[in-house]
């Protein structure tokens, strides 16, 4: 047992080594001294208390996307949909803070709430036609993304354009979040880990969140044991499109103040790569995530010192996400077993 | 709605369910072999990438197509090896997939052209008409002549496909292996062997759609091209029931919706364009919602296959 756990800790952690090797290799390719390289990321991300809030401020998006992801996978589902439901979120926030006038403490919550009862609603559609016409929720969410993301497009472009740019009008400074330490990350950061704990006390530490959990190990096992299998699917689609929702009125409010092009673009599936990852558990889905936007801002910091393009750190990500999932596949596999057992024998033997 | 408005909707219809029906082909391909692959849309950015830059470099669009049917074969080994062979959760390696190739089409991208360079164009294949020195008048000679040897090869290789899968031996075999890979070994089916050539042609179907985009419709590659096909094909795959011919009808539902998502969009002035936009996808939700249930797919589609112990 102990050995298991081991192995799903060692599996992401040789999967980031092989990745930054990888990495390492495709700077050195592009002429780029991969040292000097590696040393500018860690600086941009950790190398000052303001670099960290940055760092902290990237993640947080991504978090809550993660944890979005995290949550409808435990039950089963696959919700890709993570993206559409953070930006119809953002945009039932930019409308009601732009529009109604109101400020302050009160004002923030009701932005809050709405963008979450937005996510969460707008990830009902696929959960709805999941479980009552029995389609595939990944093709729908995805379709889902594509239509919220044209829907924010009309909000910039028409609707709340801010004159002659292609923005919308920006949430009033009352209603924005506070700043942590003047740092670049605000309150967000701390609802988002507010967030994850309650993922992790609800999944792991309550009946409900057993059972949740019993679903998406089992689907027919648990539905032999009498669970409303479908009830389970609605709730987690629900609170998965929530967490989404609530993570994208806080980036609204807490850093990004109006919706632009591209905004929350990829947002989704950096969720469902951090959850994958983070083997479906909230915490280390958290911390791959803070992992993930340290990569994205240090390699700002890598591309002035070495010209390697930011988009090397995609690379380094995609390249964890595929080595990870393979590497879980392979600890999996009889042969691999086989092998470990065979190997901690022999070590017995000699002790 | 006059006549020239119908007949170049139908024209336009025809030109975007292509890249369509090399994606849902891609899909069937595999599926038919057992494996579920959400990642098409991956390989179709990576293959319209590919495709982009050897058609700019050589200025050959042909060869072009074939180098993005070579590069989605090879980013598709990777999702061979890892379902086949380490027997990973296919719809979480088709996740997977999704990430890495477009991440690695945009960084190949940004390397060879550098940051903030301006829009590099290609010229695109030219059509059967302009190849043989004739213009093409009126719709049926439009619709038969003037049209790009991919939109001939993605409905012959339709109509292969209905003669493999129900009239070959092979292709019952093939057919075998997504249904009942027990059975099928049993029967002295490689079922492994299968699998893998099964992953080659969604990996070079897909590969061509992808590059279909850049090199017989737009003239240039922007990251996000494919703009959900990927998706949208495997939807019209469960909406054409796992056959060919209804693949066929599927995909030219989809074009359909997207040419008129364009000629609207060219008439309006009062509607925001987005709203247009949104009818390929709605239009998917929808046709999804209204077939309901009913599982029609291969039975073994996602399920590992591990061989039989000796």
């Amino acid at each position: 047992m102990k050995n298991t756990k081991m192995i799903s800790l060692l599996v992401p952690i040789i999967s980031v080594i092989l990745a930054f090797l990888i990495g390492c290799i495709i700077m050195a390719a592009l002429s780029a001294n991969p040292a000097v390289a590696l040393q500018a990321l860690w600086k941009g991300a950790f190398g000052s208390v303001r670099n960290i809030g940055t760092t902290l401020s990237r993640s947080t998006p991504l978090i809550f996307t993660g944890l979005c992801a995290c949550f409808a996978y435990k039950c089963g589902v696959f919700n890709l949909g993570g993206e559409g439901q953070f930006i119809m979120g953002s945009v039932v926030c930019t409308v009601i803070a732009t529009q109604c006038g109101f400020t302050g403490l009160p004002a923030i919550i009701i932005c809050l709430i709405a963008g979450a009862v937005a996510g969460g609603l707008w990830a009902m559609i696929p959960g709805v036609l999941k479980v009552y016409r029995g389609q595939n929720e990944m093709i729908i969410s995805i379709m889902m993304n594509y239509i919220a993301t044209l829907f924010m497009g009309v909000l910039f472009t028409n609707w709340l354009r801010d004159g002659s740019v292609p923005q919308t009008i920006a949430v009033p400074d009352g209603t924005r979040l506070t700043r942590l330490f003047g740092l670049r990350a605000t309150s967000a950061f701390i609802i988002a880990i507010a967030v994850g704990l309650i993922v992790y006390y609800f999944l792991f530490n309550t009946s409900k969140g057993f059972q949740l959990r019993a679903v998406g190990f089992n689907m027919t096992a648990a539905k032999f044991n009498g669970f409303a299998v479908e009830k389970y699917f609605l709730f987690s689609f629900l609170i998965s499109g929530m967490i989404a929702g609530l993570g994208g009125s806080a980036e609204i409010l807490g850093t990004q103040f109006f919706l632009i092009n591209g905004y929350a673009a990829g947002y989704g599936f950096d969720g469902v790569s951090m959850a994958l990852i983070g083997q479906l558990h909230p915490i280390a889905t958290m911390l791959v995530a803070i992992f993930f936007a340290a990569l994205r801002v240090g390699s700002t910091t890598m591309q002035a010192a070495t010209g390697v393009p930011t988009s090397v750190s995609d690379i380094i990500q995609a390249l964890v996400i595929v080595f990870t999932v393979a590497g879980l596949a392979l600890v999996k596999l009889p042969e691999f077993k086989a092998f470990t057992d065979r190997v901690f024998a022999k070590k017995k033997e000699v002790a | 709605m006059s006549w020239d408005f119908i007949s170049n909707l139908l024209l336009a219809s025809v030109r975007m369910a292509t890249p369509l029906i090399f994606l849902a082909l891609a899909e069937l391909y595999s599926q038919r072999a057992g494996l579920v692959h959400i990642g098409l849309e991956g390989l179709a950015s990576i293959g319209s990438l590919v495709g982009f830059l050897v058609s700019l470099i050589t200025g050959n669009p042909l060869l072009g197509v074939l180098a993005g049917a070579a590069a989605g074969i090879l980013v598709n080994m990777i999702y061979a090896y890892a379902t086949i062979t380490l027997c990973a959760e296919q719809i979480v390696y088709g996740m997977a997939i999704n990430i890495f190739a477009p991440a690695l089409a945009s960084f190949i991208y940004r390397v060879y052209f550098g940051a903030g360079s301006e829009l590099v164009q290609v010229s695109l294949m030219e059509t059967l008409a302009s190849r043989m020195g004739i213009t093409a008048n009126g719709f049926i000679a439009k619709l038969f002549l003037d049209q790009t040897p991919m939109v001939y090869l993605a409905y012959l290789l339709v109509v292969f496909t209905v003669i493999y899968f129900n009239r070959t031996k092979s292709g019952l075999n093939y057919k075998a292996v997504g249904e009942y890979p027990k059975a099928a070994a049993t029967l002295g089916i490689d079922v492994i062997g299968i699998k893998y050539t099964a992953s080659v042609i969604c990996g070079a179907l897909a590969g061509i759609g992808g590059a279909y985009l850049t090199t017989c419709y737009t003239t240039t590659y922007v990251d996000g091209n494919i703009a959900g096909r990927g998706f949208i094909a495997l939807a019209a795959v469960i909406f054409g029931r796992w056959n060919a011919g209804g693949v066929l009808i599927a995909c030219l539902f989809f074009g359909f919706c997207d040419a008129l998502q364009i000629r609207l969009q060219v008439g309006s002035y009062n509607i925001p364009y987005q709203f247009f936009q949104m009818i390929p996808y709605i239009a998917t939700v929808v046709v999804l919602a209204a077939i309901g249930m009913k599982k029609a797919g291969p039975k073994s589609c996602g399920k590992p296959y591990r061989k039989e112990e000796l």
